[in-house]
């Protein structure tokens, strides 16, 4: 039974009713579901809503988004229009208008994929809690979390050169499902063959997850059919994939070589 | 802690009520200001039956913890006719046949509210996606995706 709801007007009175032993809340997509289901395992609830924590900002090719900036926020983003299409493969545009970037990165896999797109670009997650503000890889974050009492004030990104961006969801239905495989990567080429590679599996793994077999097949190899094939069974060894409702395991490892083809090859 | 008071603007007029910790926007309108055309179905954000507007844009409501937004603007079903007529969408659906059994119908009508608000002419596949999170187990789909069309077009010629 839930016995208050707090919402804090600044970040540090955030941090105080965490650190108290509330669960943090931001867009309520997961944490209100766990509510109405009784599931939620906690008494008191610190929604992120007043904390001042949204809002997108860009220094040169630099974006810091704020935890609390909707999905849709970015989907709507000039600064970010890289993100669009995951934005628009990730849930209903009913529910971007309520989950943030924040809350995604606590999302277990197959959803979450917005933290798949953060892991390839290498994200840096802002976190503050009593003792101090810190910074700290979104890998880091998505296998380890947040200590108690954190709160995650924004994540910061480099937006991708023109080109070099790519991901591709493979779900169930065009749109609103989860992911049985996603692919979102930063892959850099010159002399057509690839100098730089970061890759992020989603769907495969309890989190997302860097295909950093797949990434060596690619260094000093063109973006072609059977590289992407080698790259795509290589990553097999970087995967540890789960039965669900959307997917079995062996399907998703099945199907991962061509949907990492895909990626690459911008197919549908 | 004690429930709290809790201010919204619904449907144009001033509401003002009691709120238990954790009490949903869905239940508030439901169980306290007896609005009771967003229904109650999943209660996980899945099915959007609960769908209204939340300072103008779509919501799950039964995803908002009603606390948290003391002072917002809500438009649910009931906020929609005007002047005792039904508006564009409301017709398109009723003299479309895309009511069905009408579990699914107050979500699916705010979706389209929200939608043509801000895109007055959308696509087929643009009114897909702004649907997407609606579900309509009677898979009356088609019907629905054409009555929202249709609302546009009647919105454009009104």
């Amino acid at each position: 039974m839930i016995t208050a709801v707090r919402t804090p007007e600044s970040l540090a009175a955030a941090v105080g009713h965490a650190a108290a032993g509330g669960r943090l809340m931001a867009g309520g997509t997961v944490v209100m579901a766990q509510v109405n289901s009784g599931s939620l395992g906690y008494t008191e609830i610190v929604s992120l809503r007043r904390a001042g924590l949204g809002g997108i900002t860009l220094d040169g090719p630099l974006a810091r988004v704020g935890a609390t900036t909707t999905l849709t926020e970015v989907e709507q983003s000039p600064d970010l229009a890289f993100l669009r299409g995951a934005m628009r493969g990730l849930a209903s545009p009913t529910i971007r208008n309520q989950a943030t970037v924040g809350g995604n990165l606590f999302v277990p896999q197959p959803y979450g994929d917005l933290a798949v797109c953060l892991l390839a670009l290498d994200a840096t997650v802002e976190v503050t809690g009593p003792d101090g503000s810190r910074e700290v890889p979104v890998g880091v974050v998505l296998a380890n979390g947040v200590a108690p009492g954190e709160v995650v004030t924004a994540v910061r990104l480099a937006v991708p050169a023109p080109g070099t961006w790519f991901h591709h969801k493979a779900m169930r239905r065009r749109l609103n499902s989860a992911a049985i495989v996603a692919v979102a990567a930063v892959v850099d080429t010159a002399g057509g063959v690839v100098t730089s590679a970061r890759i992020a599996l989603g769907g495969v793994a309890p989190r997302p997850v860097r295909a950093v077999s797949a990434e060596s097949v690619l260094i000093g190899r063109p973006l072609e059919s059977e590289v992407l094939e080698r790259a795509g069974r290589a990553a097999r060894a970087d995967i540890s994939p789960s039965d669900d409702s959307y997917a079995s395991a062996w399907y998703r490892a099945r199907v991962l070589p061509v949907h990492l083809r895909r990626a690459f090859l911008r197919q549908p | 802690m004690a429930s709290q008071v809790v201010n919204l603007r619904v449907n144009e007029r001033s509401r003002e009520f009691l709120a238990a910790p954790g009490t949903s926007l869905l239940s508030s309108l439901r169980d306290t200001l007896g609005l009771t055309a967003a229904k109650r179905g999943c209660a996980q954000g899945g099915c959007g039956t609960c769908t209204v507007l939340l300072d103008g844009r779509a919501v799950m409501s039964c995803l908002v913890a009603v606390q948290t937004v003391d002072g917002a603007s809500v438009r649910t079903l009931e906020g929609v006719a005007r002047d005792g007529a039904l508006d564009e969408v409301q017709s398109a659906f009723l003299e479309g046949f895309a009511t069905q059994c009408g579990f699914c119908t107050p979500g699916m009508i705010m979706a389209a509210e929200a939608l043509l608000d801000r895109n007055p002419d959308p696509t087929r596949d643009e009114v897909v996606e702004a649907i997407s999170g609606n579900v309509c187990r009677c898979t009356g789909y088609g019907p629905i995706v054409d009555a929202i069309l249709d609302a546009a077009a009647r919105r454009a010629k009104a």
